[in-house]
């Protein structure tokens, strides 16, 4: 019996930490994150659906903690323009991931979309 | 009768709503008319913004694929022949005063010193030249870079850059896509030009020292959108200037005091001189910009309008008041350590020492006539005394000096114990104190950059620094009264001496002459009056 329970929470363990590597291990292309961040606004912004074509929210709006629980989640009611959202490949979300990391609030460089 | 009295009822009403109706009307007559100051400066910027003739996204020149900041600046020159040429003459590119004496030049560029970075050692120090208005921290040895100052878009140059060039050299056809949106991100900003705004000069102006607030008291970052109560006149809901709109500009030269060069040399309103620079409050408000029969028009050749229409100034984020370079290097387990305190900033510094901040400061009044007077890396200084490394020159006797108010920064840093002069320590990059630590070196690397000699004796002494307050102009309503000048002890000019100034000084002989005028006629009525009841009890006898 302990045996397996032991094997099953190995397992749900190996799952949890495997889905989760995508976005706090596996690194992005920060540089690439950040423009496909950007174009996701600039063709939501052309179709009308927000006012400006800046990025609804900059990296340094959430701490590093923050941004993965986000990404973890797929939640991305928050970003707005989910149409583009919804087009995005793991390898993009990941590249954007890495980009709101790396600039985030307790980032060595907290950066704002400029 | 009956009849008569409804009459006279109808009557008594109509006038009564009449009343009503036209009793304010003279209160609106009597309304007080603008001080003619005002008006002067209400027509002097009737016309509001300046309207721009060309959009600069349609020129060719500008539409081209940029790789560097002097390409962009190459572009601009092509169409504006004259800029660069007018640029490198002035202060914003040279950082030296022209009118100092050539064996003692100032400016940042040159000898000069102040008590926050201390040294720019010469325009080696890169971080100091992070606000040179070149491409890169390499100070003269570069292009200008024009959207410093008139950019509209704001963009790290630095990253972008070096976006395009690592995404035009990929050889992932994905990353080598977006190559075009680093350059459309380029080009958009290259070509959003216009005159300068408050976030432009700010740039540097409201950081200057180091920090927001660190330097001047009267210019942070919260004059990038202030309202009106913090300054009339760039307030959004005020008047809406830009900082050029007083700091007139011809030919790039910007008009603003140049060290020991005052702003302007005469006060004359743009009525008088139509070509003058609007940098003073004069060009626009005149001399006499009170009412005809205000007592304060007389003050005006004596106090500068700012000693009272700047009452306070760092009304809204803090000013640095003291740095202290003699506690810096103290280390925590063998690290840099921080500390912050009240209006959550620094404190203490490992880099940099002791720091104190202040808000609402009082400014401090002295005699000006438009020049500071600096101590310079060359000038021997008289250390069992503070050094006063700039201060204001003029005096009573000055015709040309009047009272103004001045933001006074104090601290202490680095002498040259042996040659008596101040030192000029490198700060950033990898040799400079930042990095190292090490006064004996860093100061050593600062000297040589000066060429000037340094005897390796290293000692501390108290410093004061001024600058005139004169932005964050406050509403009339909040201008100083009378009784905070003219009042004893606590006037606000009670460090000026040397002249009489009603209600705040005393002359003991004229004190008691006039108690003696006033018994003397008190005791003469009652004599008068006693003298009357006696004899008035008299002839009521008889």
């Amino acid at each position: 019996m302990l045996k397996r329970l032991v094997t099953i929470l190995t397992v749900v363990l190996f799952v949890f930490t495997a889905a989760s590597f995508g976005f706090a291990g596996e690194k992005g292309n920060a540089r690439k994150g950040k423009y496909t961040y950007k174009n996701i606004y600039k063709a939501c912004n052309e179709r009308g659906e927000i006012d400006s074509p800046r990025p609804v929210l900059n990296p340094d709006s959430k701490t590093q903690a923050q941004w993965t629980r986000v990404f973890e989640k797929k939640d991305f009611a928050e970003f707005k323009c989910s149409e583009e959202w919804s087009k995005l490949s793991d390898n993009d979300l990941n590249d954007i991931y890495t980009y709101l990391y790396s600039y985030a609030a307790d980032s060595p460089s907290p950066a704002k979309c400029k | 009768m009956r009849l008569k009295l409804t009459h006279t009822r109808y009557v008594l009403f109509v006038l009564w709503i009449c009343l009503l109706f036209v009793a304010p009307t003279p209160s609106f007559a009597k309304q007080k008319p603008e001080a003619p100051g005002l008006e002067l400066a209400r027509q002097a910027v009737k016309t509001g913004k300046k309207p721009t003739t060309a959009d600069h996204s349609q020129f060719k020149a500008l539409q081209q694929a940029f790789t560097s900041g002097p390409e962009i600046s190459k572009a601009c020159i092509s169409c504006h022949t004259k800029a660069a040429e007018q640029l490198k003459e002035t202060l914003h590119w040279t950082w030296l005063d022209p009118n100092s004496p050539k064996d003692n030049v100032k400016g940042k560029a040159g000898y000069s010193l102040n008590n926050f970075c201390i040294s720019a050692n010469g325009m080696h120090d890169h971080h100091c030249n992070e606000c040179h208005i070149g491409w890169n921290t390499e100070g003269k040895k570069t292009e200008i870079d024009c959207l410093r100052c008139h950019g509209q878009k704001k963009i790290n140059w630095e990253e972008v850059f070096e976006d395009y060039r690592y995404f035009t050299e990929s050889e992932d056809p994905e990353e080598n896509a977006l190559a075009k949106d680093a350059q459309a991100e380029i080009q958009e900003a290259a070509q959003s030009v216009g005159y300068p705004t408050r976030t432009n000069c700010g740039s540097c102006h409201f950081f200057g020292g180091g920090g927001d607030g660190v330097k001047h008291g009267d210019l942070d970052s919260s004059l990038i959108n202030p309202n009106r109560e913090l300054d009339v006149h760039m307030g959004y809901d005020g008047q809406d200037f830009d900082c050029v709109r007083c700091h007139t500009t011809v030919a790039h030269k910007v008009a603003g005091r140049i060290y020991g060069t005052p702003a302007s040399d005469t006060r004359q309103s743009l009525l008088e001189h139509d070509l003058e620079a609007k940098i003073m409050c004069e060009s626009c408000h005149s001399d006499n910009p009170h009412h005809s029969n205000s007592k304060m028009n007389d003050h005006t050749d004596k106090v500068a309008c700012q000693s009272c229409h700047v009452p306070e100034f760092a009304k809204v984020l803090p000013v640095q008041v003291w740095w202290d370079w003699s506690q810096a290097g103290k280390k925590k387990d063998g690290k840099p350590y921080d500390v912050k305190g009240p209006f959550d900033k620094p404190v203490y510094q490992s880099g940099r020492g002791e720091t104190k901040w202040e808000k609402n400061v009082i400014p401090k009044y002295f005699w000006f006539n438009g020049s500071i007077q600096g101590v310079t890396a060359k000038d021997i200084i008289d250390p069992s005394k503070p050094v006063k490394l700039a201060w204001p020159v003029g005096d009573r006797s000055d015709k040309n000096a009047r009272i103004f108010p001045f933001h006074v920064h104090q601290g202490k840093q680095p002498y040259d114990i042996e040659n008596k002069t101040m030192a000029a320590p490198l700060l950033s990059g990898e040799h400079g104190y930042w990095a190292t630590f090490d006064w004996q070196d860093s100061i050593q690397r600062g000297a040589d950059y000066l060429n000037l000699p340094f005897s390796g004796k290293i000692g501390f002494v108290e410093t004061g620094y001024v600058f005139p307050s004169t932005h964050m102009v406050a509403p009339k309503e909040e201008a100083l009264e009378c009784n905070q000048c003219h009042t004893r002890p606590e006037s606000r000019l009670a460090n000026l001496t040397g002249f009489y100034m009603p209600g705040r000084d005393r002359v003991n002989v004229v004190d008691i002459a006039g108690w003696v005028i006033v018994l003397c006629s008190f005791g003469g009525i009652v004599l008068h009056a006693l003298g009357r009841i006696f004899a008035n009890g008299r002839k009521r006898e008889e």
